[in-house]
This record gives structure tokens, C-alpha cells and sequence, in this order.
């Protein structure tokens, strides 16, 4: 119970973080969406049930600031977490690098299919595509850089809170 | 072999269990939960937004006296153009409550003021909106319009304990509907371009065949009033562009918005005084 609550707290973190950032950004309409890193570390280093669980929470505080229906976020989250927790035993997952590429892979994932269901509303579908793929390109640059240092507070939050002591899968 | 094949199952498993627990729960549930972390989330929002107050304080702080006589002496100047507005506008009012009486017309809508700091922008190329530091504590209601000194900023969406959530007029689902300034037909808005480093723009339909306007020779759209959302008169932005439809019989065209939608800071809520 403690391992998901860490992690979701982690998470808070990130979201404000990444919230004051877009705050500052809107004057250039450039949107950072860091999606993928809300997955990454839960569906690789985490069992199941706790990292599905910190991954619905993470979605549910997308979803709540987001006017899409309630739970979009968290269900895309939680299919990108299977997806990954599938293949997580094939991959080096311990590895830094490693780690980023997933966050990167399921961010573009996650993006993509936001705009997909999303892109509809606008009156011109097509002229919103060259601000999406900046918004796109500047999320995958900032997640590459970020995402080291907040897999090192991801696990070190759950050394100092005593959350690393529960058996790890 | 099976057990092996149901373990590399049970992650989807559990995601169908997820999905299928998540349909079933009753709306209400859902409605809470989002408000339930959204006032999570506000208060780490409002202390942002107080500290960055703090930091321009402490910027302000830094001018010089003979910068603060300069500003103070602008402001009196301001002042006395307002006083003189102020007055002008009673007089206008009082006429406007006397042709009414006379021509027994309904009254406009009346509204009070509440201005607002922005505590968040949320400006992405799928939605924007902002989160204003006034909620319920405030009386604000749902779907109330939002202006600034530019005009219409948007629309009151969401209200919580000490923080509402706008929908702006660049916002990609937003219809409202509009009068070329001069005009009396109303005309269709739409928000929705919102390109990087670009100026917000949106784009009209419906515009009558007799209305011409470009880049060069633009015209202001206002509200019309129509819908009972915004009062008469408020500008959205600036028509630089129209051309005939395919279907002839109208015309469309692009509006753009006022740059400094992207950069609020403080807003007004209009708050109605007598909410049908």
C-alpha cells in the first residue's frame, strides 16, 4: 500500500513541476506532455497490482485538470503500463537508458492517440498537426532530459520511505 | 505452458478488470473523485501562483524612486481620463433606462465584477483553459463570461472551493456567436488555431455576402449577445480574413485573437445579479 502512495506522491510532484513549466510556456502556445514518464518507472520497476495502482492514480490527476471524460488518462495509462509490464522481463530494465526509451516510446504512444481523439473539436484538424508535432517534439526533449533525475527521486523516495523493503517482482 | 501463458496474460487481464470495473461505477462516484483531486492539486497551484505574486513584488521592489514618481504621475492621468469615462458612461446609462422605460424594452442582463488572478494556463493544442484564484468562496457560477481589458477571454466551466477553471475563446470547442462591428447579422465563431509562437486565432462561418474585411482593412467582432452568455458588445478579435463558402451562399473567414490571451495574468468575471 505504501510503494503505489510513494510513487503517486512522486508523481504529484512531477505534475506540478511540469505545471508551472507549461504556465511559463503558454505564451509561445508550446505544451509539454510528459505522459509516458507517469508510466515508465511503475511498469518497470514495480509489481503489478502496485504500479497499475500509481499509474490510475497518476492518470486520474491528469484527468481532473484535462476536459476530456473522466478517466481517458488513466485507462490509456493503464493499457501503456500492461503493455510494457508484458515486455519489461525482455528489456534491461535496470539500465538508466533503458528506462528513458520506454518513457519516450510511451509518451509518443500516449500523444498520439490523445490527438487522434481529440484533434476532432478544432474546425481545422489539419492546421492543428504542425502544433501538435512541435508540442511533441519539445515533450520528447524535455522527457529525455528529466527523466533521469526522476527515476532517481522515484527510487530514492521509496528507499527513504521503506517502500523498497516489500518484495519486488 | 498454461500457467506460463497466464502469467504473461495477467497484466490485460487486470487492465480488462480495470476497464470493466471503471464502466461500472456510477457517475456520481466519478464527478467526486475528479473533484476530489483536482482540490488536490489546488492548493499547490494557488501557492505557485502566490509565489510568483512575491516575486514580482520583490522585482517592483527593486524600481527606482524617480521610476515610481514617473508611474504614480501616469496613473494620476489615467485616473482623471477614467473619472471623466465614469461619468459619461452614467449619463449614457441613465439614457439607456430611460428608452427603455420608454420603448418598454427587457433590461440588459446585469452583472458584478469580480476580478481574478490567473493561478494556471493550460494552453495545449488539444485544449485551453486557464484556473482563476476565485470559486464558490467567491459566488462565482458555472458558465459565467470571463473578460480583460482585450475583451472576452471565455467562460467560467468548472467551479471548486477557491478556484474556477475558464474556457478560453482559443479553445477548440468553443462556439459563440458574433456581429461584425457595424452589422446586425450574427455570425458563427469557432476558436481553434493555435499555432507555436503564433497569435491565437479562431474562424467564423455564416458571415453574410456583404461583409468584406482583410489583412490590411480588418474588422472588430464583437458578441451579440445571442445565447445569453455574453453581453452585447464585448470583442473577440479582429476579422482579417473572408471569402466566399463552397456553398456560396456565405462567406468564411479567420479571426485573431488578442496576442495577449496567452499571457493573462488577471481577469473579470462577470457574474450575473439575477441568474435565470
Amino acid at each position: 500500500m505504501l510503494r503505489p502512495f510513494v510513487t503517486f506522491l512522486t508523481l504529484l510532484v512531477l505534475w506540478v513541476l511540469v505545471a508551472q513549466v507549461n504556465h511559463l510556456l503558454a505564451e509561445t502556445q508550446v505544451y509539454l506532455f510528459i505522459g509516458g514518464l507517469f508510466v515508465a518507472y511503475a511498469a518497470l520497476a514495480l509489481p503489478l497490482r502496485d504500479g497499475l495502482a500509481a499509474v490510475l492514480l497518476g492518470g486520474l490527476l491528469f484527468d481532473s485538470g484535462a476536459p476530456v471524460p473522466f478517466g481517458t488518462h488513466a485507462l490509456l495509462f493503464a493499457a501503456v503500463h500492461a503493455i510494457v509490464f508484458n515486455i519489461r522481463d525482455r528489456l534491461p530494465r535496470d539500465e538508466t537508458v533503458a528506462r528513458v526509451i520506454v518513457a519516450l516510446l510511451a509518451n509518443l504512444g500516449l500523444f498520439l492517440a490523445l490527438s487522434f481523439a481529440l484533434i476532432g473539436r478544432g474546425p481545422a484538424p489539419g492546421t492543428a498537426w504542425p502544433r501538435l508535432i512541435i508540442d511533441l517534439a519539445c515533450s520528447q526533449v524535455f522527457l529525455a532530459l528529466l527523466a533521469p533525475w526522476f527515476f532517481a527521486l522515484q527510487s530514492r523516495a521509496l528507499v527513504l520511505t521503506g517502500a523498497e523493503r516489500d518484495n519486488l517482482a | 505452458m498454461p500457467s506460463k501463458r497466464l502469467d504473461q496474460a495477467r497484466p490485460f487481464l487486470t487492465l480488462i478488470v480495470v476497464v470493466a470495473a471503471w464502466l461500472i461505477i456510477p457517475v456520481v462516484v466519478k464527478t467526486f473523485t475528479r473533484a476530489g483531486f483536482f482540490e488536490l492539486q489546488a492548493p499547490l497551484n494557488v501557492a505557485a501562483s502566490y509565489a510568483r505574486d512575491l516575486q514580482e513584488y520583490w522585482s517592483l521592489r527593486l524600481h527606482t524612486n524617480d521610476e515610481l514618481i514617473e508611474a504614480s504621475r501616469d496613473l494620476s492621468r489615467l485616473n482623471a481620463q477614467y473619472e471623466v469615462a465614469a461619468q459619461q458612461n452614467a449619463g449614457l446609462q441613465a439614457e439607456i433606462e430611460r428608452l427603455q422605460e420608454l420603448l418598454k424594452l427587457p433590461a440588459y442582463a446585469e452583472y458584478h465584477s469580480e476580478h481574478a488572478r490567473v493561478v494556471r494556463r493550460d494552453f495545449s493544442g488539444w485544449w485551453q483553459r486557464i484556473v482563476i484564484r476565485k470559486g464558490r468562496n467567491y459566488g462565482i457560477p458555472v458558465g459565467a463570461p470571463v473578460i480583460f481589458s482585450g475583451g472576452v477571454v471565455g467562460h467560467v466551466t468548472e467551479v471548486y472551493a477557491y478556484t474556477s477553471v475558464v474556457e478560453l475563446i482559443s479553445n477548440p470547442g468553443v462556439r459563440l456567436a458574433g456581429v461584425v462591428e457595424g452589422e446586425t447579422q450574427p455570425i458563427s465563431y469557432q476558436g481553434g488555431i493555435n499555432p507555436t509562437f503564433g497569435n491565437p486565432r479562431g474562424v467564423i462561418e455564416f458571415v453574410p455576402l456583404n461583409v468584406f474585411a482583410n489583412a490590411s482593412a480588418p474588422k472588430r467582432l464583437v458578441t451579440s449577445g445571442l445565447g445569453g452568455v455574453y453581453p452585447p458588445g464585448l470583442t473577440i478579435g479582429t476579422v482579417v480574413k473572408v471569402e466566399p463558402s463552397t456553398d456560396g451562399l456565405f462567406k468564411t473567414g479567420e479571426v485573431e485573437l488578442d496576442p495577449r490571451l496567452s499571457s493573462l495574468t488577471e481577469v473579470t468575471v462577470l457574474v450575473p445579479l439575477n441568474p435565470e
